[in-house]
């Protein structure tokens, strides 16, 4: 693995030779085929830097980002976790259409990993960055899909574990709102936080990573400075 | 990974938001946790009270007893049983801990049925019978009843997102157990010889203990229920422990 800028220090989290097998479901008339989705994936997250993954559609992002979260685990090689709480900034997860946009707010809180008084300090700050305070008593199926992405933004932004992983969720809503809140995901992870991010956009990944991992086919192609790893995977 | 205080407040929202979910998606709302057994009741009455020429002394109390109890095991084990595969949107969005899912399923049934029951006591009263202070004796009896219920939701949550053919046969299962647990006649009446099966599903022996509780002012059968215990630990045990083996391996499988 090539020099990283924060060797020696303790990694919030390290992949080693990890893999994830999927198995299409048994029936009658199939016995279920084995896929595996990520073969070899090696690499580290220290402590306070943003790391970008880049590759192609079917590379094995989406996996990953799963296996980092700890939604799944790998079925080979290991995973070591130093941190205290990690999540996606998933969208309107966890949303029930017959709840208020308040309610809803306070659940998708917890459940992206909250507690209850942490979500309740943040509704105001929720309501008011989804310039939502209108209406955020009414249910949600009256709300348009516009205000719903906003709200969904809005949750998941004001969540605070220690590791980020974005999943390429840079800006919703309507021109405006895609503006603000692309600009509030960039101050984000400018930031002192740990971010893991995966985005197709290149330039976002110049402008945003300290370092980058290159996946093709479920291996980790490349691990290394940010310019080096685009340039090699433009290539 | 998870606090448990996480997951305490992850119970309490999902609970309220499910029960709130389903009280709005109609006009009638929360009423129809009261009308619900009381429909089921009349049409059996009518069955078995009218059409039949069955009618028992107080058959009435007798059949809803009965039913308000199976209605509360029956609905949180068939929707236990899809409790995992029907968060699947969410078990790919977050790490939850599988068990909090049969769990809120549980509660939110226990809720229902705690109103149905409570409206139970009022008929009890109303019909005549005397509350008295062996009716207490229903709490221990109904957290038996409860933990063999939640057990039973455990299990087959655990087991139905790897043998999806298992939702039809819980569903298909409990129709048979509905016939089979003396929810419309008295088990000990009857002149057969499966009559040591029948009196060892869980099901009767919650029925039948609740029954002489609050119908004959008599003990329940604390032999009988100690079984019923026993059984709902080892279900229950399993269940966890399945589910906790296999956390991460449920957002792979369950779609």
């Amino acid at each position: 693995m090539p020099r990283s800028p924060t060797e020696g220090r303790r990694p919030l989290l390290s992949l080693a030779s990890a893999g994830v097998c999927y198995r299409s479901r048994r029936t009658l008339r199939s016995a279920g085929a084995l896929h595996w989705a990520l073969s070899n994936v090696s690499f580290e997250v220290m402590r306070g830097e943003t790391v970008g993954i880049v590759g192609r559609n079917g590379s094995g992002k989406t996996t990953l980002m799963k296996v980092l979260a700890g939604i799944i685990e790998p079925d080979r090689g290991k995973i070591e976790r130093n941190h205290s709480s990690i999540s996606m900034l998933s969208l309107q997860v966890g949303f029930l259409p017959q709840l208020s946009g308040r309610e809803n707010a306070l659940l998708s809180s917890v459940l992206l990993g909250e507690d209850r008084m942490a979500a309740k300090r943040n509704l105001e700050a929720i309501v008011q960055f989804a310039g939502l305070e209108d209406c955020i008593d009414d249910p949600l199926a009256t709300y348009s899909s516009g205000m719903r992405a906003r709200l969904g933004f809005s949750v998941a932004y004001h969540t605070t574990p220690e590791l980020l992983l974005i999943d390429e969720v840079l800006g919703v809503g309507d021109q405006d709102f895609r503006q603000k809140s692309t600009a509030a995901i960039k101050q984000l992870i400018k930031s002192d936080r740990t971010v893991v991010l995966v985005s197709h956009n290149l330039p976002t990944i110049r402008e945003l990573c300290d370092r980058a991992v290159w996946i093709e086919d479920g291996e980790s192609r490349m691990v290394g400075p940010t310019k080096e790893v685009v340039e090699a995977y433009v290539k | 990974m998870t606090s448990s205080r996480r997951t305490k407040d992850i119970l309490l929202y999902k609970t309220y938001a499910e029960l709130k979910a389903e009280a709005q998606r109609n006009f009638l709302g929360f009423l129809w946790w009261v009308i619900e057994p009381i429909l089921f009741m009349l049409v059996f009455y009518f069955v078995f009270g009218k059409l039949l020429g069955r009618r028992p002394e107080a058959f009435i109390p007798f059949l809803l007893v009965g039913l308000v109890v199976w209605l509360w095991g029956q609905a949180t084990i068939v929707q236990g049983a899809a409790a995992i595969t029907a968060n699947r949107g969410l078990l790919n969005q977050a790490f939850v801990p599988k068990v909090l899912f049969p769990t809120v399923v549980f509660f939110k049934n226990t809720f229902k049925f705690l109103f149905a029951l409570l409206m139970l006591l009022i008929f009890l009263v109303a019909y005549g019978f005397e509350a008295s202070p062996i009716w207490l004796e229903a709490i221990p009896v109904l957290a038996v009843g409860g933990l063999f219920v939640l057990g039973a939701a455990y299990l087959a949550a655990a087991l139905t997102p790897f043998f999806p053919d298992l939702q039809v046969l819980i569903d298909n299962g409990m129709r048979v157990l509905f016939f089979m647990s003396g929810i419309f006649y008295d088990i000990d009446a009857l002149n057969t010889s499966y009559k040591a099966v029948l009196r060892a599903n869980p099901a009767a022996v919650l029925i039948d203990s609740l029954r002489a509780i609050l119908l004959s002012g008599e003990h329940a059968d604390w032999w009988r229920l100690g079984g019923v215990l026993a059984g709902a630990l080892c279900v229950g045990g399993a269940g966890y422990a399945i589910m906790r083996v296999n956390e991460s391996r449920y957002a792979k499988i369950a779609y």
